[in-house]
């Protein structure tokens, strides 16, 4: 119970908030029978718990909770990454009202000085907000970069984002903030990650 | 490229920007705002495309500063159109040693990221350039009765003829933009500063009457006296905007082919969104950030959200949302935040699940541990029935009946002129019936 796969999970669950099988399976880049495997011995252990319901999933319980922080230090500790991590949070910070700007503009729009739902029916005016959320993601790589050199746990937010960019990119308009695996939950989902990871209250 | 406030009269706003036009609207009318002067537009461009100074910035600087007379200024941007929150502000500067560098970090803001993301999404040249409004320093920190605030001529939520607002007392301006502090409601002022309350609601009914429309103001008390700061016509959208355009002919402001044209088909939709019907106990207010309204118990905890939902509508308060809320969002009827803003992670994950949401309800305080939601002096346990509004941003108590654009007297009255305006009087919708007296304006 102390491999570096099941910190993963562990870890995944900290930062996505209760989640079925393929979420978690997803967030942590593993496949679903690996995930699951170590969902139940985590469970054994008390740090995780599944939750039926329609609200369900699999959560962590406060031990799990504990348990994460105190290998979370351990590991900031013992890879003298926290330099590193605080600096790339930094420059999170600087694109996260940007990120929540573009996010807000394709879901309400001004129409005649009224703040209205974006019906998605004015493909130039999706394609600037789609332009600038390229924009950004090419901006935001750096973040990414910086964190993975630091903390290779980090590399997996990189492929998320641009899998859910593709994905708005291609048609499936939902993904950039609208679906629990879009591009803004993913980016929440970091920003969470970079919270727990230095260990600063949400503000 | 430096001019006075004071002096400032024939200026268009293409060359000095939105804000210092309007400020110098409000020294016309002999309202109090604080000496000072606008480096124009040219500045800026010049600015941008060489990346310094223009030639003769300096000496003209220098030459304004010593017709001010003040130690320590407020140094802001103000473009010919409206970029609210996306540009710098350095507020207390010193004259002798921090002027140029305020200045230029205000300039440069102009192309932050966020900023020429914000022009893309609106459609606003990027070298249109903004205007640097330099101007002595009025202190809302100076002692307990000073303080800074935002004022609406009329409520933006229902066009009601009331001065709408909050204020922070003993602090700036920005402290009121970052959210640190609660603001109290506006008529807090008229309590404690009688005599500045008494100078701004003069001068909103005197902006009114200049610009023909409602208002709003950004304003700071210092030591019980007013100034103004900033000034926008304009009030509300959807059936506050029709109220507004209504009421503004019944008191002979407009006539009522211009409240008729100012009304567009986008206020009539908007005008169908159900809104909580008035007269209901407001617990506290914050800004909409998704519309609609819902009634539910307050759960605290995403946990107990998704519990209590089994058993009917949950509405969830959080301070703020993180990922790990999500179960719970999903599972409640409505949202709430303390903290926040109409971009913040809570606003949209609220619009992604349709959900109508409030946040920065900054009177609330959420205490999970008690599990219950305090609201000025009341403690409103788990299980509470509220009814909050997504687009005006009320928290009320109870199940709050609501109300939709049938029936708005406001609204017949308007429409019963645009019949008048196209000579058409059959049964059509209402934005036909706009439309057709639209054309004949």
């Amino acid at each position: 119970m102390t491999g570096a796969d099941d910190f993963v999970v562990l870890h995944v669950l900290r930062c996505i908030g209760f989640a079925g099988l393929p979420r978690v399976a997803d967030a942590a880049g593993l496949p679903e029978a690996e995930v699951e495997s170590q969902l139940i011995d985590l469970a054994v252990a008390g740090w995780v718990t599944r939750t039926p319901g329609e609200f369900g999933g699999w959560g962590l319980t406060e031990a799990g909770r504990a348990e994460d922080a105190r290998r979370i230090a351990g590991e900031l500790d013992a890879t003298g990454a926290r330099g590193a991590v605080t600096a790339a949070y930094d420059e999170f910070l600087v694109l996260n009202p940007e990120l929540l700007d573009l996010c807000s503009a394709w879901q309400m729009r001004s129409v005649q000085g009224v703040a209205v739902p974006n019906d998605h029916s004015d493909p130039a005016y999706d394609a600037r907000v789609l332009d600038r959320f390229a924009a950004l993601d090419r901006r935001a790589d750096g973040v990414c970069t910086d964190l993975s050199a630091a903390l290779p746990r980090f590399r997996r937010y990189r492929v998320r984002l641009t899998a859910a960019l593709d994905r708005a990119r291609s048609g499936a308009l939902e993904h950039l903030a609208d679906s629990t695996t879009s591009y803004h939950a993913v980016w929440f989902q970091l920003h969470e990650d970079l919270l727990a990871t230095l260990g600063l209250p949400r503000r | 490229m430096i001019h006075s406030l004071a002096a400032g009269a024939g200026l268009s706003a293409d060359l000095i920007g939105g804000k210092a036009h309007g400020l110098v609207v409000l020294r016309r009318l002999g309202l109090p705002v604080p000496a000072g002067f606008v480096i124009d537009i040219r500045a800026c461009r010049a600015f941008l495309r060489d990346e310094r100074f223009p030639d003769g910035l300096d000496a003209e600087l220098a030459a304004a500063v010593g017709d001010l007379a003040a130690d320590r200024v407020s140094v802001r941007s103000g473009a010919a159109v409206s970029m609210p929150g996306m540009m710098d502000t350095v507020l207390d500067v010193d004259v002798t040693s921090e002027l140029r560098a305020a200045v230029r970090a205000v300039l440069a803001s102009w192309n932050t990221p966020r900023a020429v993301t914000y022009r893309e999404l609106h459609g606003i040249p990027h070298d249109l350039g903004t205007a640097v409004i330099v101007q002595a320093m009025v202190f809302g920190d100076r002692d307990d009765r000073s303080g800074t605030g935002v004022a609406f001529s009329r409520d933006p939520n229902t066009g009601a003829r009331t001065p709408f607002g909050d204020v922070l007392f003993g602090r700036r301006g920005d402290d009121v933009v970052s959210g640190r502090c609660t603001p109290s409601p506006l008529s807090e002022l008229a309590e404690r500063e009688p005599v500045a309350w008494g100078d701004l609601v003069a001068a909103l009914q005197r902006i009114e009457r200049h610009y023909c429309d409602a208002c709003h103001v950004e304003f700071t008390v210092e030591s019980g006296r007013l100034w103004l700061l900033q000034v926008r016509p304009g009030g509300g959208t959807g059936r506050a905007a029709v109220r507004v355009a209504v009421d503004l002919a019944d008191e002979g402001l407009i006539d009522r082919r211009t409240a008729v044209g100012r009304i567009s088909a986008q206020h009539l939709r908007s005008a169908r969104t159900a809104r909580i019907r008035a007269g209901f106990d407001v617990l506290a207010r914050g800004q909409g950030a998704c519309p609609g309204v819902a009634t539910g118990r307050i759960a605290v905890t995403a946990d107990r959200a998704a519990r209590m939902a089994a058993g009917g509508p949950v509405i969830l308060v959080r301070p703020v949302t993180s990922p790990l809320d999500m179960h719970g969002l999903a599972a409640a009827a409505g949202i709430v935040t303390s903290h926040g803003g109409p971009t913040s992670h809570a606003a949209v994950v609220a619009r992604a699940l349709g959900r109508p949401a409030v946040v920065a309800a900054t009177e609330l305080t959420v205490d999970a541990d008690a599990g219950c939601v305090r609201a000025g002096g009341r403690v409103l346990p788990e299980g509470t029935v509220i009814t909050i509004d997504g687009t005006g941003g009320e928290i009320v108590l109870g199940t709050a009946g609501t109300v939709t654009a049938t029936g708005d007297q406001h609204l017949a009255r308007l429409l019963d002129w645009a019949d008048g305006i196209s000579g058409d009087r059959s049964a059509r919708p209402d934005e036909e019936r706009l439309r057709a007296a639209h054309a004949r304006l």
